[in-house]
């Protein structure tokens, strides 16, 4: 390489006026139009599907023709119509499982960061334990138990994905609690409440906006996981982890898992192209909170 | 040796000399040594199902095989036919007229693989053992004593007739045990075995039975390696080892497609379409029944148990939807009994989808269009049927009929306590004989095992109980398989159960393996390949 | 004197790893007591679990007729004496049964690791120092692709293609079928074999692991790659390597003496966290390469509800997890004098 590369790299401006201009937009872009799409595909899913997505009404195992564009599957429904229906089971529920664990988290490790004390004590100590604790063992325990339903599945997953946010939250809300701006307000008789919704979210807001977006896709990816693995979706729903699971046990019927992945896939990476063009944006020391 | 080292040298090889070494491999796996005997090993995948090796509680379907190959029952089928058991250990056995008591002659040039001869006394011990450590095939012993007059004679006394009995000693958790080997390893055969007896981990790890393998070493979720017992006293085994792996069904087939393994014991019949030349495929139908149930209990439900909701489930299934995920091999069951059992219903007596009848009695049923839930075990795949695809078609063919069926999968560990509990409205199970004897399935009568399950109260049904009496007394076969064969057609009209199919056993394997036969106690004779 | 901190410090974390495996068990316990599964539904036969002579014993072998917290009590004073307890399901000790499937996991984990700091460190460098190049942003798509895959969709595809259709690479399993595992050392077969000196074996054991250990690090590959570039370039705004720049230093040797090791302080705490995200991500691969390690046994024990195996999976995931991040801790003070003071 040459130096010039490294002058490049090390010209002044990490900041955040420089960066904004400098980041990549395309990709962040990429990312908006494909999760826009697939939320209007999830939302139009009754006009879009050209099939009964629980109809099983064709021939089993056509391979992808004109008339089937993904093929039908084990027991003749229509790919297509399920991996758009699919987006139905997938998106919200990801989303609920981040705003869970987001608002849980957000709430618990401001107040820790905020107050300080026997409190921080123990929210933090409570979630190095359960940082510890894996995450998809106990998931599997809590659905095998409560039956397999996506909704128990999220339920268990909250329990163990809200610590991420408490510490980030209380990391941030820690180091903006003592700059100078809101010491001024303090000082101007804000009271302890008052200038941690004022003074203090906003900061936070930010950082933990670009957390949750980038955990959306792994929610999805969890959650379709467990469905793999049949600890999931509760047929005859259409999910695409229990999809993939069909292709599975039907390898030389390529159709059927290949598409059902490519839906997982592309929704993940476009929330994460949005999510890693949204933390160029931002400040790159808070940056890295977000990214540990 | 050339295998290992052309291994050891595809490391350093590209990617596209690889593929040629990898092919020679493969086929280098089955040597013929100039004896013409084949000196290999048999790989054999199998979704294992496996507990244990201890032959006193081994009572799933790997195990099964397993224990069979190492430990002798006193009698035995004929390769797959389960209708009329053959002497093995025993030379000869003879019921009395009464039906009470069995008496079996041994034969004095079995041996077990230490050298020692199979003795009344060893019978004994293994009889009483699977009795009293609790385990689950201690119920096929329940009512029978055993008694020892000679050292080669063996007595089954039973408390009322039992014609059953003979067809259940083939059962692989009834072969026989070297007594004195595990008595020393801490084996107990008394009462409280239960919790005296501490053999099982020995059992796991070594063997001490008559059969034609012994055990090298086993695993219950990687692989079961068995060795030719050097010391068999019948025909010596072709393979001198068998590699037993735990593989899902999907891996399965291209293995054996690959010749990576040689048998593949769970394809489903679409992974068993068009597998190409290399491989054969073996289909025969199992003793294993899908069934429906509906909750005859009002408490439970007042709308499965009302007849004529019965009536609209019964004749709305989608039978032949159904007979298509179960496949080539498979037959609809026209009764509980399967097919290859006494007593089973010809297959002109199974039922046929009636679409107007079926809503003609669910509208003179009174069911208002709610949701009634169906349990099934989610983690159950049992001859490549998975009850999650099983279920989506039993309630396609339900919602024709305007039965609305809200699927609730759950795995074994909770869905059976619902079931046992006799808890579930509606329930899609399956009921593998335990042994290939028609009584073993009056357990669905009123007040039975699966009948309460079915919440089916002793009592409900005087007539049915009658008829299920006589059966499980009478000596004379063909009047036991005319009973039989009533009692089902009468389950069929007023019963809970609505029989699905048997499943099919396919069976892949290598061209190079043959002698295949598919047996429904104990799936695979690994002696007798070849 | 200076090991007094350190000693310090590590005891700290040791009781901290008490009070976690506490935790652990505690919650594993309850949790799985006020779900409404019976293990013995789960572990007996359809005909034994209707009879109560046969459930009672099963209960009264596995102690369940016992009060719940005399249950807890024993399994903790067993725990303190190295005893997991006895698997409900194949009624051996839960302690030896782990000792099988932990290093195949560890196997497995290792290489996946190793291989992502590997790649996904060199990309990341590369991608910093081509900072905005199409190099850069075809890296950042790449990475991102990584840590966007559905890892049991991409072991199917990696399957599918490498061994059904290409026959490139084994398909499953430790070892070729018929093969013998090397004499047990540590329970890693590459390493057993190498010690046992049987290179026929090593070298399968490497063909197969290198299949399930690639699309394992799918993941960690694309974190790391991301994580790489994003703290190499906080460093490279520093003042001193602007000074070291001015001074005219060559940019190989600033990258590699200036502001690699700084920027690695970072990277070893993510790449210790992604150790605990690939024991979780085996469940998944190891289902589908037929690997039997603990991804298997934790799925096994949570659908049977084999209580004292998930507890025992549980307890071993979260102590390597809480050990590689220690290591991690401790390998801050070597690469980074600054926290080596603090």
């Amino acid at each position: 390489m040459s130096t010039q590369n490294v002058a490049d790299a090390l010209s002044p401006g990490l900041k955040l006026r420089k960066n904004r201009r400098r980041v990549w937009r395309p990709l962040g872009v990429t990312g908006l139009v494909v999760l826009v799409i697939w939320i209007l595909v999830a939302a139009l899913a009754p006009v879009l599907a050209p099939h009964d997505p629980l109809g099983q009404q064709f021939d089993r195992f056509l391979s992808p023709s004109g008339a089937h564009w993904f093929g039908t599957d084990e027991l003749g429904r229509d790919v297509l119509s399920r991996v758009v229906y699919g987006a139905r089971v997938t998106i919200p529920l990801s989303l609920l499982l981040v705003v869970c664990s987001l608002v849980i988290g957000a709430v618990v490790g401001a107040a820790a960061g905020y107050y300080g004390g026997w409190l921080e004590m123990l929210v933090m100590r409570t979630a190095d334990l359960v940082f510890a604790f894996p995450a998809i063992i106990l998931a599997m325990a809590v659905v095998a138990a409560l039956g397999a339903d996506l909704t128990n599945a999220v339920l268990a997953i909250v329990v163990v994905s809200w610590p991420s946010y408490a510490r980030v939250a209380r990391g941030l809300v820690l180091s903006s609690r003592n700059a100078d701006y809101v010491l001024a307000t303090r000082l101007l008789g804000a009271s302890g409440r008052r200038s941690l919704l004022v003074d203090v979210t906003p900061n936070v807001a930010g950082p933990i906006l670009v957390l949750a977006t980038l955990d959306v896709g792994n929610a999805a990816l969890l959650l379709s996981g467990l469905s793999f693995l049949g600890l999931g979706a509760r047929p005859p729903a259409a999910e695409w982890g229990a999809m993939v699971a069909a292709g599975a046990s039907n390898f030389d019927k390529w159709w059927l898992g290949l598409f059902p992945g490519l839906a997982i896939l592309t929704l993940v990476l476009a929330v994460n192209f949005l999510g890693d063009t949204l933390r160029d944006m931002l400040d790159p020391r808070t940056a890295r909170a977000v990214i540990q | 040796m050339n295998l290992t080292r052309r291994r050891a040298i595809q490391l350093a090889l590209t990617a596209g000399a690889l593929l040629a070494t990898e092919a020679a491999c493969g086929k280098t796996n089955k040597g013929t040594d100039s004896g013409g005997t084949k000196n290999t090993t048999l790989v054999v995948e199998n979704s294992f199902d496996l507990t244990t090796a201890d032959p006193g509680r081994v009572y799933e379907v790997t195990g099964g095989m397993v224990a069979h190959a190492m430990y002798e029952p006193l009698l035995t089928f004929a390769g797959g036919d389960v209708s009329k058991p053959v002497p093995l250990l025993a030379k000869s056995f003879e019921a009395s007229a009464d039906g009470k008591v069995l008496t079996l002659k041994l034969d004095e040039t079995a041996k077990f693989s230490d050298g020692s001869a199979v003795t009344a006394d060893d019978v004994v011990f293994s009889f009483n053992r699977v009795k009293n450590v609790k385990g689950n095939p201690s119920f096929l012993l329940d009512g029978v004593t055993v008694t020892a007059p000679d050292a080669q004679t063996v007595v089954l006394t039973s408390a009322k007739a039992n014609p059953a009995l003979p067809y259940l000693l083939p059962t692989p958790a009834l072969g026989i045990v070297n007594s004195k080997v595990a008595k020393a390893q801490g084996a107990v055969d008394a009462e409280g075995a239960d919790k005296s007896d501490k053999a099982e981990t020995w059992f796991n790890a070594n063997s001490a039975g008559s059969g034609p393998y012994t055990l090298q070493s086993f695993s219950t979720t990687t692989e079961v390696v068995l060795v030719a017992n050097d010391k068999y006293w019948g025909t010596k085994p072709v393979y001198t080892k068998i590699v037993l792996r735990n593989v899902t069904n999907s891996v399965q087939k291209l293995d054996v497609v690959k010749d990576a393994s040689q048998l593949a014991l769970d394809l489903s019949p679409d992974q068993a379409k068009d597998l190409g030349a290399a491989v054969t495929v073996d289909r025969a139908s199992t003793t294993t029944t899908f069934f429906l149930f509906t909750n005859m209990n009002p408490a439970i439900s007042p709308v499965t148990s009302n007849p004529k909701f019965q009536e609209a489930v019964r004749y709305g299934l989608d039978y032949a939807g159904i007979m298509s995920l179960a496949g080539e091999g498979a037959v609809q069951a026209p009764g509980l009994v399967p097919d290859k059992l006494l007593g089973a219903l010809a297959a002109g007596d199974s039922l046929k989808r009636d679409l107007d009848r079926a809503k003609a009695a669910l509208a003179a049923s009174g069911y208002s269009g709610q949701e009634i839930p169906m349990e099934y075990p989610s983690d159950i795949t049992k001859n490549g049927i998975d009850f999650g695809v099983l279920a989506q078609k039993v309630q396609a063919g339900l919602t024709e009929v305007g039965i609305k069926v809200k699927l609730a999968p759950a795995p074994v560990a909770t869905a059976l306590p619902n079931y046992r509990d006799g808890k579930e409205k509606l329930g899609l199970w399956l009921w593998g004989a335990d042994y290939p004897d028609p009584s073993d399935y009056l357990a669905f009568l009123p007040g039975g095992l699966v009948g309460l399950r079915a919440g089916w109260k002793a009592g409900s049904s005087p007539d049915l109980t009658t008829i299920g009496d006589q059966a499980a007394i009478e000596t004379d076969s063909g009047k036991r398989a005319a009973l039989y064969q009533d009692l089902q057609r009468k389950l069929n009209e007023v019963g809970p159960f609505m029989p699905l199919f048997q499943s099919a056993q396919i069976s892949v394997m290598a061209k190079s393996v043959s002698n295949f036969v598919y047996n429904a106690v104990w799936t695979v004779d690994f002696g007798a390949l070849k | 004197m200076r090991s007094r901190p350190y000693l310090r410090f590590v005891l700290v974390r040791l009781g901290a790893l008490v009070l976690l495996a506490v935790g652990i068990t505690l919650v594993s316990f309850i949790l799985t007591n006020l779900v409404p599964g019976d293990p013995a539904a789960a572990n007996l036969g359809q005909r034994a679990l209707s009879d109560p002579a046969i459930v009672a014993a099963f209960r009264h072998q596995h102690g369940l007729d016992q009060p719940l917290p005399v249950q807890y009590w024993k399994y903790l004073t067993g725990l303190v004496q190295g005893d997991f307890g006895t698997s409900q399901r194949s009624n051996r000790p839960v302690g030896d049964e782990l000792a099988e499937y932990v290093p195949a996991t560890l196997e497995l984990a290792s290489t996946a690791v190793v291989l992502s700091v590997v790649v996904g460190v060199g990309l990341g460098m590369l991608a910093a120092m081509r900072r905005n190049s199409w190099l850069d942003q075809l890296l950042r798509v790449v990475s991102l692709a990584g840590v966007s895959m559905p890892t049991f969709w991409l072991a199917l595809a990696a399957f599918f293609l490498l061994f059904y259709k290409w026959g490139i690479l084994p398909g499953g399993g430790r070892l070729d079928p018929g093969l013998d595992p090397p004499p047990q050392v540590t329970g890693l077969y590459t390493v057993d074999a190498l010690l046992a000196g049987q290179w026929d074996i090593f070298g399968n054991a490497v063909f197969h692991l290198i299949m399930p250990a690639l699309v394992l690090a799918a993941y960690t590959v694309g974190l790391l790659t991301r994580f790489t570039r994003a703290s190499m370039l906080e460093v490279l705004g520093n003042d001193y390597i602007r000074t070291a720049q001015a001074k005219g230093l060559p940019g190989r040797t600033i990258v590699f003496r200036h502001v690699l090791r700084p920027a690695l302080v970072p990277i070893l705490t993510v790449a210790g966290l992604a150790f605990g995200s690939l024991l979780s991500g085996t469940v998944l691969v190891e289902q589908i390469f037929s690997w039997n390690g603990i991804g298997q046994y934790a799925y096994q024990s949570a659908l049977n509800l084999d209580l004292p195996a998930i507890m025992g999976v549980s307890l071993v995931v979260a102590v390597i997890y809480v050990t590689v991040n220690f290591v991690v801790d401790l390998l801050y003070g070597v690469v980074d004098p600054r926290v080596r003071l603090q």
